[in-house]
C-alpha cells in the first residue's frame, strides 16, 4: 500500500509541509476572524477620531470622546498615555540594566538601533492605515452622481494607492520595514542575542505608542483650553487631571498600607498603619469628589444608561447564580428525571429571544386583567402597568417623597431583569451540575466522617470547590448584561421611555438614529469596551484571591 | 474488605446522600415548583396561540375552544413563509460555512506544529474578549464598502448589502468555537495519529476519517450554538437588509408584533410558536450532547 511509494523525505521538507498544510487550514478562518474581529477593534478608533456621518469628513482627535465622558476624558487619555509611557520606560530601564550589568555584554547596545527602525515599522504601518482608510472609504462619496460601469470601483481602488498622501505615507513605511529587516538580520548574524532585540523593540514600540497617545491628549487638552478661552471662561483641565490623579494615587497608597498593616505582627505598628491608610482613604475621597464635577459636562443619556446598565447587571446576575446553584445543587442528588429535569430548565436559554420577550410583555401586561396583575392581586398588590412603567420601583413602593438614590429600576427594566434571569438561571444551572461532578467525592465522605453537616460541608466544602465555576459564571453573566440588547429592543415601550435604554441601546440609537453618527456610536462603543475590560480585570484581581483551584 | 470500601467511596463519590426522606420530598417539591417556573411561559404561549385575541386580554389561562385556525391566519398574516424560509437560508449558509471554516483551524491549532502556532492562538482568543457592541459599527462600515466593491465586481448579484454575504459571512468564523473544537481535538490520544501515519495518511485524511467521526458530540454543540445565534440575529439583520426579500424571521416577528398587527395578541402567539417550533424539534433531537458541551465548555473557561 503506502509503503510501495515509501521514499525517504528530508526532514526540511517534512516541516515545510506541515507548515503550508496548517496554513491552509486556518487562512479562511483567519482572514475571516482578522477583517471581522481584529480589524474593527482599530477601526472603530479610529472611526471614533474623525466626525463620520455616513463617510469619513474630518479629523477632530478626541472630540468624540470630549462629547461623551466630558473632561473626564482629558483624564482617562492622560493616564493612558501615561500608563503606555511608563510601561515603555519600564521595559527600557530593565533591559538596560541588564546589558549594563552583565560584563561582556556592553555591545548588546547596539542592539537599540535595530530596535528603533523595528519598532518604527509598525507605527508607520498604521500611519499609512489611516492616511489610506478616509480615501478607500470615501470611493462611493467620489462615485456618487456619475453613471458607474463594472468595475469602476475596483478602479478607484487601484486608484487610492497612488494618491500621493497614500503614496507617501507608503513609500516612507516600506522603506523602513526594509531597514528593519536588514537590519534584523544583519545584527543577528553578527551578535548572537535576538532575543535583546526583540526586547528593545517592545520597549520602544510601547514608548512610541506612549508618545502619540500624549500628542494627541495634549492637542486635545490644548485645543480645549484655547476655545474655553475665547469663550472668556478657564478651564481648570490640569487641576482637574492633578487632583483626580492623586486621589486615585493616595487610594491606591492606602490599599497597599492597609495590606502591610495586616501583616505586621505587633497591635502598635498595625494601629500605625492603619491610621496612615485610614487617613490616606480620607484625602482620595476628598480629591476624588472632584470627579463628579468632571463628570458634569458629560453626556447625561451616557452616565443615565450606565447607571441602568449597571442596575440591570445588580439585580439580574446574583439572582441569577443563585437559582441556578440551588437547583444544580438540588439535581446533583440522584435523583430519578434528573435529564428531564436538566432540559427543561435549559429551554429558556436556547429559545430565540423574541418569540419569549413577546410572551412576557403580554404575562405583564398593563390589562388589569392580565396573568400577572391576577396574580399580584391574589397577594393584594394594586394592577401595575409593567412595561409601560417609567417609574422606579422605590419610588413606587415608598411614594413620591423618596430619595433620588432609592428610586431604584424602573418596574420596566424589573421586568427585563426578571426576564433574564429566568432566560439564563437553567444555564447556570446546567454549567454548576457540571462543575458539581467535577469535586470528588472522596471529600465529601471524609467531611462526613468528620461529623460535619449538609449545610457545614456545602458552606465549608462545596462553594470553595466551586467556585472557578462560579467566578466562569460570574464573568460571563456581567459581561452579557452589559451587552444585552435583544430583549431590552424588543421590550421598549414608548410609555417607558428610556427607562430601560442601557448603554448598548444607546449605542445602537446612535447609528439608526435619523441623523446617525458613527463615529459617536464608535467612541461610547470605545468607553462600554474599556469599562467591560476594567471588570473583567477587577474581577480577576479578586478572583486571584478568592478563587480556589483545587 | 477492600472492595467493600471500594463500593462505598464510588456511592458516596456520586453525591452527598441525604438520610432522610422528607429531604428527597421537599427536593422534589422545589425541582417541580422551579420546572413550573421554567416551562409555564411556554405552555401558556401555547394555550394562548389557540385563544381569541378577546381571551388573551382577558388574562385566561386555557381557551374555552382551542382555536386552530390562528396559525394558519399568523402564518398568512405575518408573512411568515417568506421569514422562515429566508432564516432557513441564512441559517443553513452559516452552519455550513462555520464547519467548513472552524473545524481545519481548530484542527490545525490542537495538533499540527508551525511558525507562530501559539501567538496566532493567543491573538484569536483575545478577540473572543472583545464585545459584539465594540465591532458592530466598524464592521457595518467594512460590509457596506465591501458590498460595493464586491458589486462593482460580480455586478448585482455580488452585492453583500440586502443579501446574503452580509448576513452569513462575518459570522463564519467564530473564534469560541475554534476554542472549542481545539480543546476536544487536542484531548484525542496521539496513538491514532501515528497509526494513520503508518498506513499513510495525511493530515487531511486524517481529519476527515478520525477526527470528525471521533468528535460528533462538539461539532453538533459548534453547529448549535451557530443554528441558535443565526435564527435569533435580530441586531445585525437590523442594519444590512432594508428588503424583506432577505429578512430573517425575528425581523419578521418583531415587525408583526410592533407595528403590523399590534392587538391581534393570538395571531402575535401562533406567530412565536411557530418561531420557536424548528428550535424546539432540532432541541429534543440533540439536547444530549448539546447540554453536555456547553456544560465542559463552562467548565474549561
Amino acid at each position: 500500500m503506502a509503503s510501495t511509494s515509501y521514499r525517504p523525505i528530508s526532514r526540511r521538507r517534512r516541516v515545510l509541509v506541515e507548515n503550508l498544510t496548517a496554513y491552509a487550514f486556518l487562512l479562511p478562518a483567519g482572514v475571516l476572524i482578522f477583517l471581522f474581529g481584529l480589524f474593527p477593534v482599530a477601526f472603530a478608533f479610529f472611526v471614533s477620531l474623525y466626525r463620520w456621518r455616513r463617510f469619513p469628513d474630518e479629523y477632530v482627535g478626541l472630540t468624540n470622546y470630549e462629547r461623551a465622558l466630558g473632561d473626564f476624558s482629558h483624564v482617562l487619555f492622560f493616564w493612558l498615555s501615561l500608563a503606555a509611557l511608563l510601561y515603555g520606560g519600564w521595559l527600557l530601564w530593565r533591559l538596560l540594566r541588564q546589558i549594563v550589568t552583565t560584563p561582556g555584554q556592553r555591545r548588546a547596545l547596539l542592539y537599540l538601533i535595530p530596535g528603533v527602525v523595528l519598532a518604527a515599522a509598525p507605527l508607520l504601518m498604521v500611519r499609512w492605515g489611516g492616511v489610506l482608510l478616509p480615501v478607500i472609504m470615501n470611493i462611493p462619496r467620489r462615485l456618487r452622481g456619475q453613471q458607474e460601469t463594472q468595475g469602476m470601483f475596483v478602479n478607484e481602488l487601484f486608484a487610492s494607492f497612488r494618491f500621493p498622501e497614500v503614496l507617501d505615507a507608503g513609500n516612507v513605511m516600506l522603506g523602513i520595514m526594509l531597514l528593519g529587516v536588514l537590519l534584523a538580520l544583519l545584527f543577528t548574524r553578527w551578535l548572537k542575542h535576538a532575543a535583546l532585540m526583540w526586547r528593545a523593540t517592545a520597549a520602544l514600540l510601547a514608548l512610541g505608542t506612549g508618545a502619540l497617545l500624549m500628542q494627541l491628549t495634549l492637542d486635545t487638552i490644548n485645543a480645549a483650553i484655547a476655545s474655553a478661552r475665547e469663550a472668556g471662561e478657564t478651564l481648570p483641565i490640569w487641576t482637574q487631571i492633578i487632583l483626580i490623579s492623586a486621589g486615585f494615587g493616595l487610594l491606591g497608597a492606602a490599599y497597599w498600607l492597609w495590606g502591610r498593616a495586616l501583616r505586621q505582627p505587633g497591635d502598635r505598628r498595625f494601629i500605625g498603619l492603619a491610621f496612615v491608610a485610614v487617613t490616606a482613604v480620607l484625602g482620595a475621597y476628598l480629591l476624588i469628589a472632584e470627579l463628579p464635577r468632571v463628570l458634569a459636562s458629560a453626556d447625561r443619556d451616557m452616565l443615565t444608561g450606565f447607571n441602568i446598565t449597571i442596575m440591570y447587571a445588580l439585580f439580574t446576575v446574583p439572582f441569577q447564580l443563585a437559582i441556578g446553584l440551588g437547583l444544580a445543587y438540588l439535581l446533583f442528588q440522584n435523583l430519578k428525571g434528573k435529564t428531564l429535569f436538566r432540559m427543561i430548565f435549559f429551554l429558556p436559554y436556547i429559545m430565540p429571544f423574541i418569540a419569549t420577550s413577546i410572551v412576557f410583555s403580554l404575562l405583564f401586561s398593563h390589562r388589569q386583567e392580565s396573568i400577572i396583575n391576577n396574580l399580584v392581586g391574589a397577594v393584594g398588590i394594586a394592577p401595575q402597568k409593567w412595561l409601560l412603567e417609567p417609574l422606579g420601583v422605590g419610588r413606587l413602593i415608598l411614594g413620591e417623597s423618596v430619595p433620588p438614590f432609592l428610586t431604584g429600576p424602573s418596574l420596566a427594566l424589573i421586568v427585563v431583569i426578571i426576564y433574564t434571569v429566568w432566560t439564563y438561571a437553567g444555564y447556570a444551572t446546567v454549567v454548576f451540575l457540571a462543575g458539581l461532578g467535577n469535586i470528588p467525592g472522596e471529600l465529601y465522605e471524609a467531611a462526613r466522617i468528620d461529623g460535619a453537616g449538609g449545610w457545614q460541608i456545602f458552606r465549608r466544602l462545596t462553594l470553595p470547590l466551586l467556585s472557578p465555576t462560579t467566578f466562569f459564571l460570574v464573568l460571563v453573566a456581567v459581561i452579557g448584561t452589559f451587552q444585552a440588547f435583544t430583549q431590552l429592543w424588543i421590550m421598549r415601550t414608548p410609555a417607558a421611555g428610556r427607562s430601560i435604554d442601557t448603554v448598548s441601546i444607546y449605542i445602537f440609537r446612535q447609528i439608526t438614529d435619523a441623523d446617525p453618527s458613527y463615529s459617536y456610536g464608535a467612541a461610547l462603543a470605545f468607553v462600554l469596551f474599556g469599562v467591560i475590560l476594567l471588570l473583567t480585570f477587577v474581577q480577576n484581581r479578586i478572583a486571584g484571591r478568592r478563587v480556589f483551584y483545587g | 474488605m477492600a472492595d467493600l470500601a471500594l463500593e462505598r467511596a464510588q456511592t458516596v463519590a456520586r453525591a452527598p446522600r441525604r438520610p432522610v426522606r422528607w429531604n428527597t420530598i421537599l427536593t422534589y417539591a422545589l425541582l417541580i415548583f422551579g420546572a413550573v417556573l421554567a416551562l409555564g411561559p411556554f405552555i401558556w404561549m401555547v394555550s394562548s396561540s389557540l385563544m381569541s385575541s378577546a381571551e388573551i386580554a382577558a388574562g385566561r389561562l386555557f381557551p374555552a375552544v382551542p382555536i386552530f385556525q390562528n396559525y394558519p391566519d399568523a402564518w398568512n398574516a405575518a408573512n411568515l413563509g417568506l421569514f422562515m424560509w429566508n432564516s432557513v437560508r441564512v441559517t443553513a449558509l452559516t452552519v455550513a460555512g462555520e464547519l467548513l471554516v472552524c473545524v481545519p483551524a481548530a484542527y490545525a491549532f490542537a495538533r499540527m506544529r508551525f511558525f507562530g502556532r501559539d501567538v496566532l492562538f493567543g491573538i484569536m482568543l483575545a478577540t473572543i474578549m472583545v464585545p459584539a457592541i465594540a465591532t458592530l459599527i466598524p464592521n457595518f462600515l467594512t460590509v457596506v464598502w465591501l458590498s460595493r466593491l464586491s458589486e462593482s465586481i460580480f455586478g448585482e448579484a455580488g452585492k453583500w448589502m440586502d443579501n446574503w454575504p452580509a448576513l452569513t459571512i462575518p459570522f463564519i468564523a467564530t473564534p469560541f468555537s475554534i476554542f472549542l473544537l481545539r480543546q476536544f481535538f487536542a484531548q484525542l490520544p496521539a496513538e491514532l495519529w501515528d497509526a494513520a501515519r503508518i498506513d499513510g495518511a495525511g493530515h487531511v485524511r486524517f481529519l476527515r476519517s478520525v477526527v470528525i467521526p471521533l468528535s460528533r458530540a462538539p461539532i453538533m454543540t459548534v453547529a448549535m450554538f451557530s443554528f441558535i445565534s443565526s435564527w435569533n440575529a435580530l441586531m445585525w439583520p437590523l442594519l444590512v437588509v432594508q428588503t424583506d426579500a432577505w429578512r430573517p424571521i425575528a425581523f419578521g416577528l418583531q415587525k408583526f408584533v410592533n407595528s403590523d398587527a399590534p392587538n391581534e395578541l393570538h395571531l402575535q402567539m401562533a406567530g412565536a410558536v411557530l418561531m420557536i417550533l424548528p428550535m424546539v424539534i432540532l432541541y429534543f433531537f440533540t439536547q444530549k450532547q448539546f447540554t453536555e458541551g456547553i456544560a465542559q465548555s463552562g467548565l474549561k473557561g
